[in-house]
């Protein structure tokens, strides 16, 4: 669905990306690890055409996107839920959902897509007339996300979806983002713990300064001692 | 009518976030184009009582204008505010030549057409009817663009544009087709307000830049993005110039100042200045 092939991003003068490759298969969840600053934001802000990459390519099944509108990439399917959450807190939480479907019409009917954000973030429905505004942190990013998903999307981008979040909200947010993946879309998943990893991460990539420094399935992380005070400990 | 060229100010600084000077002009050329609709209406045999509907036509279509103007403000979007002060007042000053050009600089007045409505009296005032059917169309106008904001799906995109663009373009907006729409519905806003106001009085070239001032205080009063607050500072300052005119001439624009450096102290952000999330 999603690759990245050597890509180089620079902002200004600043080398932030250096030929990071990654790719997310349909149906993959795909983790991007590493510190603060390591360059995971500015990879998923690159996939999303925020910034265009001075080398290396991007493709989106099978088609380069590097270089397109942000807009563009999204009428492409891409979904992205930034750390930040960035709901529009002028609009209501329904407003927030169905916005994408205005859009993005096409693909599967409007109620389907709405109706499919409800289900795998159920809390939503109760306030679903509430303004933005009105939300706790973790209402917020669930909503980001549900209006990710409403744009019917066959690649989610999520970016840090469990950070600042208290830990009695956490793993409810893990089942919805398991829900997601059973829907079928790939899903690229920033995290700076790697205790925020699920178990059923199909692919792990650690960025350090940029540089993809690991590339492999979760637990082939243990052999590697050097990689831990990147990821977090207890491997 | 200063409230739609502030709700044209207000709707393009809210969601393109550029400080549009030539809201003015369009202002301006909005009432010499009425001037010359209706004269021309008026000289194909059209009864008089028609001059309001001819008024509005020639102001929409004026809107045309819009997306020509946007394109070329597009370079200065993401540019300090003075390169959008320059640009925008360099438009200011080209529109002025360009009505120098088609119209002169007499001023043009267009008669007593604006009386064929009649006149009422309110208490011991005696109003034209056509000063009433303006503050009708000013209120019309109004509602229709809070509905069109509040309920309308390009209302609701325009909204969410305006509170974070990156955001919407990552939901599949395109930013550059929602930018040319709203600007010529401010571009709109503009023209009408200009064309509705000339029946009673006369388009005259400093019109555009007397206005912008007003135009200004009616944004700072109200508060810098709101549309709210759009209504209520043209409702302020239209209120104290009319008093002060009818009370103390001498103090027409102080007056003006007085309130706006009050807001300024008081609420710098604007009466009704939006809670940001």
């Amino acid at each position: 669905m999603l690759a990245l092939r050597d890509v180089d991003v620079y902002i200004q003068a600043s080398h932030i990306l250096r030929k990071v490759s990654l790719e997310a298969a349909p149906g993959e969840l795909v983790c991007l690890v590493g510190r603060n600053g390591a360059g995971k934001t500015t990879t998923l802000r690159a996939v999303m055409g925020y910034l265009r990459p001075a080398g290396g390519t991007i493709t989106l099944a099978g088609q380069p996107i590097g270089g397109l509108p942000t807009h563009a990439i999204a009428a492409r399917g891409v979904g992205y839920a930034p750390e930040e959450s960035a709901v529009f807190g002028d609009l209501t939480v329904a407003e927030n959902i169905e916005l994408p479907t205005w859009t993005r019409p096409g693909g599967r009917p409007a109620a389907e897509r709405v109706a499919r954000a409800y289900d795998v973030f159920p809390r939503l429905r109760g306030f679903a007339t509430r303004g933005g505004t009105q939300l706790s942190g973790g209402e917020r990013k669930m909503l980001s996300i549900a209006r990710a998903l409403a744009l019917d999307p066959a690649l989610l981008l999520l970016d840090e979806p469990f950070e600042g979040l208290s830990p009695a909200i956490i793993p409810q947010l893990g089942e919805s983002i398991a829900a997601i993946a059973r829907l079928g879309p790939a899903i690229v998943l920033a995290a700076s713990n790697i205790h925020h990893v699920p178990v059923y991460a199909s692919r792990l990539y650690v960025i350090e300064r940029g540089e993809i420094v690991f590339a492999g399935l979760p637990q082939d992380l243990r052999g590697r001692p050097d990689l831990a005070r990147i990821v977090g400990q207890a491997l | 009518m200063l409230f739609l060229v502030a709700a044209g100010l207000q709707l393009v600084f809210g969601v393109q976030k550029i400080l549009n000077l030539a809201c003015g002009s369009f202002y301006a050329l909005g009432a010499y184009a009425g001037v010359s609709a209706v004269r021309a209406a008026l000289a194909a045999g059209l009864p008089a009582p028609l001059f309001f509907p001819v008024l509005l036509g020639a102001g929409l279509a004026l809107a045309v204008i819009g997306p020509a103007i946007e394109r070329l403000l597009r370079p200065i979007y993401d540019r300090d505010e003075s390169f959008q002060l320059l640009l925008t007042f360099a438009l200011v000053l080209m529109f002025e030549d360009v009505i120098r050009f088609v119209w002169g600089t007499a001023p043009h007045q267009l008669g007593n057409v604006y009386l064929t409505y009649g006149q009422v009296r309110v208490g011991a005032l005696t109003v034209p009817t056509y000063n009433l059917v303006v503050i009708a169309c000013g209120a019309a106008i109004a509602a229709g663009m809070g509905w069109f904001l509040a309920r309308t799906r390009f209302g609701r995109i325009v909204r969410a544009t305006a509170e974070n663009r990156e955001m919407a373009e990552a939901m599949g907006v395109d930013m550059a087709r929602v930018y040319s729409r709203v600007f010529t519905l401010g571009v709109a806003l503009g023209t009408v307000g200009g064309a509705l106001v000339i029946p009673a009085t006369a388009a005259v070239n400093e019109m555009g830049i007397d206005l912008i001032v007003e135009a200004f205080a009616v944004v700072v009063i109200g508060g810098l993005g709101s549309m709210r607050g759009a209504f209520a500072g043209a409702l302020i300052v239209g209120v104290v110039k009319a008093v002060a005119i009818a009370t103390w001439p001498e103090v027409e624009m102080l007056a003006i100042y007085v309130i706006v450096i009050a807001v300024l102290v008081l609420r710098p952000a604007g009466l009704f200045a939006r809670a940001t999330a």
